[in-house]
């Protein structure tokens, strides 16, 4: 089988797979130069910005001149941008992002490491819950388009939407924590969990914690998935395959969810790959508000703090996941859409 | 540890049943966990390396100094000091003071605190190359030697009020013999710094970055044992998830500057207590006295000592401070915060006189030319920029307000609100007109000198290039006089510094702790919060199961 170069005309199988895998390595090509340009200009900006990164580090107390200088020289701040930006891409390329200016002297790729398990899983939990309940309730209202419950269910998903998260977030806090005492305020466990607890202990305090962040974070964007997923539907459901699958006999679960809802799959499809992104730094505000020790909330005290190191590692991560959601969305359409596979 | 019941029934059998265990462990009397909420990392929590505040919050359970300053804080006065690692101290001479180690104190590795301890800590201190901010504060000492098994002796350049506190605070003894063998320039990334080895009440328990850090009793500490085995530090740097963890009772206390608008939902739970303590902090109004971002050209407003006397009479600080703090400050008249012991020999500064600013303007020849209500003198128009951080809640509630009352007496004020890294950058350099300043100063006015002498003016943290002779002369005076007789030096100095109005001095505020009310013999110190936790309790009658051992 030809992966590469021309096809032989009786391969018909193997032209396509040599197509995608041009167009894949091509789109990482160009995802990679993306990223190279983007860590330029990010790291150019962030240099570029007002602000002191070693102000946190004395908490505004008298420090000697000499001080502040032996400072600038650990986190190499003396050095020219140029000479700083060579250093940096040198030491990125091998993975390395330095010492955070911060938490010194731990290494930027220890705190990353740290923060990166709950931040994936506050991501993949919100995931999981808008490709579940978000998918079903779109497809739900589709199926009912005009009814009360597609009403209702519009109304309250337009309220989600259009409610600020910092506002969500707080007044979840202040009933169900601080009022009720029936969820906890913040913190991804309870740090006084006894060391002996066993596991089931642990699971339910794990749960306990993620319940509210998660619903901070699924309103929003359970309602932007309903939109798609109803509109979608409602203009496959008008089409004439699904008419004609009625006609075969073919009962409405069976049209719904294999024939109309496959192809009304699209634009979550492009939803999804845009929050790949959130899946990965977490929601800066939600993460800082409820103490979650994730990307967001790291890379929200960097930026409060202008710790470039950590903050040029959590942008890249992020920049990372854009362009990777990217490709990812492209390769789920060739995979479910023949009329757009390459070659 | 707390049961919490979840809304969904799964969550809450889960939870219950697993919790039974822990819940039915025995009771210990002696036993007790508190959970406190600071808003940074303790990334170096020893003393002598870092000024930030939570590594200082963390070394002060590790370590011990040599002695402490009694509850007065009276810094030249050895007599009020209180034993710490050293039971005892004399005075040879007016260089010359012998400290007596305790022969019951310990490191936790078991090995007994010396000398060698004490002499190697501080020559390391002492060292430029590795704290230049401690060489400097420790510039004084000329020596230090072993003069017995267990009497060290500091030898001083000079005679000054203030050396028992330069041999205390700045040099808290380290272990010699885990640190010497590791280059001054690796101490910060070594093993040692990720795990502590200390003599204070509580020893190095765990920490999981970006979330907590454990301590643990010392259980032979030999000055009593500690009452509560357990010390929880919870990082948390959102404002809004440290005071809601302490309202949901994740955490048992957080140390907050109060504002009357955020009393309202702590005073609403009836497990929490507020408890007030004087501060080292003080916030004011800094004039810069050179030109913005220029400190080879004097200020073309501010230079002129009879302007930047109009501006504060025109200031009502009073109706300020309490509008904006309540109860929870008060007004200063000079750099000292309400701890300082000198604070209370301070001169009265002048109060709110809006008239007789006006006037003092109008006899530098200020006047309202084209009578849109801002006084212009020679083309240049009474105009003045405020900096200050956003992240200032105190600052940002007091900034309109100045504005306002300027205004009343023709000068008008531009409010730059600056992100937090910004405003310091700014200020730093010189690029202000009136700076919002708040800084938690040291216990010893001879600190002064670091923010308001000639000598520092225009580097270091005397970002105003502040510059009175008769304040230097004074001060040293005051620095040289010792005992409480020291005080109407002081009072001579801050009355010289009064003279030259190179700030309005506004507040102190008072240094709050929100705690859990199962807590006894609760204190806390302004010049280290916690210094005293070991002797906190759990009354018996309100354990909670997270205070079983």
């Amino acid at each position: 089988m030809a992966l590469v170069g021309r096809p032989l005309p009786t391969d018909r199988a193997g032209s396509a797979l040599g197509g995608v895998l041009r167009w894949l390595i091509r789109r990482l090509l160009q995802a990679a130069a993306t990223f190279a340009v983007v860590a330029v200009l990010l790291f150019v900006l962030m240099r570029l910005a007002p602000g002191d990164p070693l102000a946190r580090l004395t908490d505004d107390r008298p420090v000697a001149p000499a001080e502040r200088a032996r400072l600038e020289a650990i986190f190499g701040l003396d050095q020219p941008i140029g000479t700083q930006l060579t250093k940096f891409l040198s030491a990125a390329a091998r993975g390395d992002f330095g010492v955070s200016i911060e938490y010194y002297p731990l290494r930027v790729g220890e705190l990353v490491q740290n923060r990166l398990g709950p931040s994936l899983l506050l991501g993949l939990t919100v995931l999981l819950v808008n490709v579940t309940l978000g998918v079903w309730l779109g497809v739900l209202q589709a199926r009912r388009r005009g009814s009360r419950l597609d009403r209702w269910l519009t109304r309250i998903s337009l309220a989600g939407y259009a409610a600020p998260s910092f506002w969500l977030a707080l007044m979840l806090v202040s009933l169900f924590a601080i009022k009720w005492r029936i969820l906890p305020a913040a913190q991804m466990t309870d740090p006084l969990l006894p060391t002996d607890a066993g596991w089931l202990t642990r699971a339910g305090d794990l749960l306990a914690h993620l319940v509210l962040p998660t619903v901070t974070l699924s309103v929003v964007t359970l309602a932007a998935t309903m939109r798609y997923q109803r509109s979608a539907m409602l203009e496959v459901l008008r089409l004439d395959f699904v008419r004609a699958a009625y006609a075969r006999g073919l009962d409405e679960r069976t049209v719904i969810w294999r024939h109309a809802w496959r192809n009304a799959l699209f634009p979550v499809l492009t939803l999804l790959g845009l929050w790949l992104p959130v899946l990965v730094s977490g929601a800066v505000f939600v993460e800082s508000v409820f103490n979650w020790p994730g990307l967001g909330s790291l890379a929200a005290g960097a930026i409060a703090t202008r710790d470039y190191p950590v903050l040029m590692a959590t942008s890249l991560l992020v920049s990372g996941a854009v362009l990777l959601g990217g490709v990812l969305t492209d390769l789920a359409y060739q995979a479910l859409d023949p009329r757009t596979r390459a070659g | 540890m707390r049961v919490r019941s979840s809304m969904a029934g799964l969550l809450a059998v889960l939870v219950a049943a697993s919790f039974a265990g822990p819940l039915a462990a025995q009771r210990d009397t002696q036993s007790g966990t508190i959970s406190i909420v600071i808003g940074a990392e303790p990334t170096l929590p020893f003393p002598g390396l870092s000024l930030a505040k939570a590594n200082m919050d963390v070394a002060s359970l590790l370590f011990l100094p040599l002695a402490r300053l009694g509850r007065q804080f009276i810094t030249s006065d050895e007599k009020t000091y209180e034993p710490a690692l050293a039971r005892s101290w004399r005075r040879t001479d007016s260089l010359t003071l012998v400290f007596e180690l305790d022969p019951r104190a310990r490191w936790h590795d078991g090995k007994p605190v010396t000398p060698r301890d004490v002499i190697w800590s501080v020559n390391r201190s002492r060292d430029s190359t590795i704290s230049p901010t401690y060489a400097l504060l420790l510039r004084n000492i000329a020596s230090v030697t072993a003069t017995g098994e267990r009497e060290v002796t500091f030898r001083f350049r000079q005679a000054y009020g203030d050396q028992i506190f330069d041999a205390t605070a700045f040099a808290v003894p380290l272990p010699a013999h885990l640190l010497d063998t590791i280059p001054p320039d690796r101490l910060a990334a070594s093993i040692y710094a990720r795990q502590p080895v200390g003599n204070g009440p509580y020893r190095w328990g765990k920490l999981e970055a970006g979330r907590q850090l454990e301590l643990n009793a010392v259980p032979d500490f030999f000055l009593g044992t500690p009452k509560l085995h357990r010390v929880v530090f919870l990082i948390v740097r959102a404002a809004e998830a440290q005071l809601n963890l302490v309202l949901d009772g994740t955490a048992d206390a957080y140390e907050a500057s109060l504002l009357p608008r955020q009393i309202t939902p702590i005073v609403e739970q009836p497990s929490l207590d507020i408890k007030t303590q004087s501060s080292f902090s003080v916030g004011y109004l800094l004039f810069n006295q050179k030109a913005f971002g220029d400190r080879s050209t004097p200020h073309p407003i501010l230079a002129d000592r009879a302007v930047r006397q109009a501006l504060l009479l025109g200031i009502d600080r009073q109706r300020l401070v309490r509008a904006v703090f309540g109860p929870y400050a008060s007004v200063v008249d000079g750099p000292m915060g309400q701890a300082t012991w000198i604070r209370r020999h301070t001169p009265k500064g002048p109060g709110y006189d809006p008239a007789a600013a006006r006037r003092l303007l109008a006899a530098q020849g200020w006047r309202d030319s084209n009578g849109d209500g801002v006084l212009d003198k020679n083309g240049t128009k009474l105009s003045l920029r405020l900096s200050y951080p956003g992240t200032s809640t105190a600052r940002v509630g007091m900034a309109e307000p100045i504005q306002a009352m300027l205004r009343q007496i023709g000068v008008e004020v531009e409010l730059l609100r600056l992100d937090g890294p910004v405003w310091a950058e700014r200020r730093a350099k010189g690029e202000f007109d009136i700076d919002f300043s708040q800084a938690t100063l040291m216990p010893t006015p001879a600190g002064l000198v670091q923010s308001w002498s000639c000598a520092s003016s225009g580097g270091g943290s005397n970002v105003g290039s502040i510059c009175s002779p008769g304040f230097d002369e004074a001060y040293k005076e005051a620095a040289r006089t010792g005992g409480r007789a020291a005080a109407d030096r002081w009072r001579d100095a801050i009355g010289e510094l009064q003279q030259d109005y190179p700030a309005v001095f506004l507040y102190s505020p008072a240094q709050a702790l929100v705690v859990h009310r199962r807590y006894r013999n609760v204190s806390i110190r302004p010049d280290g919060t916690w210094t005293d936790l070991w002797r906190w309790s759990v009354d018996p009658s309100q354990r909670i199961a997270r205070d079983q051992r």
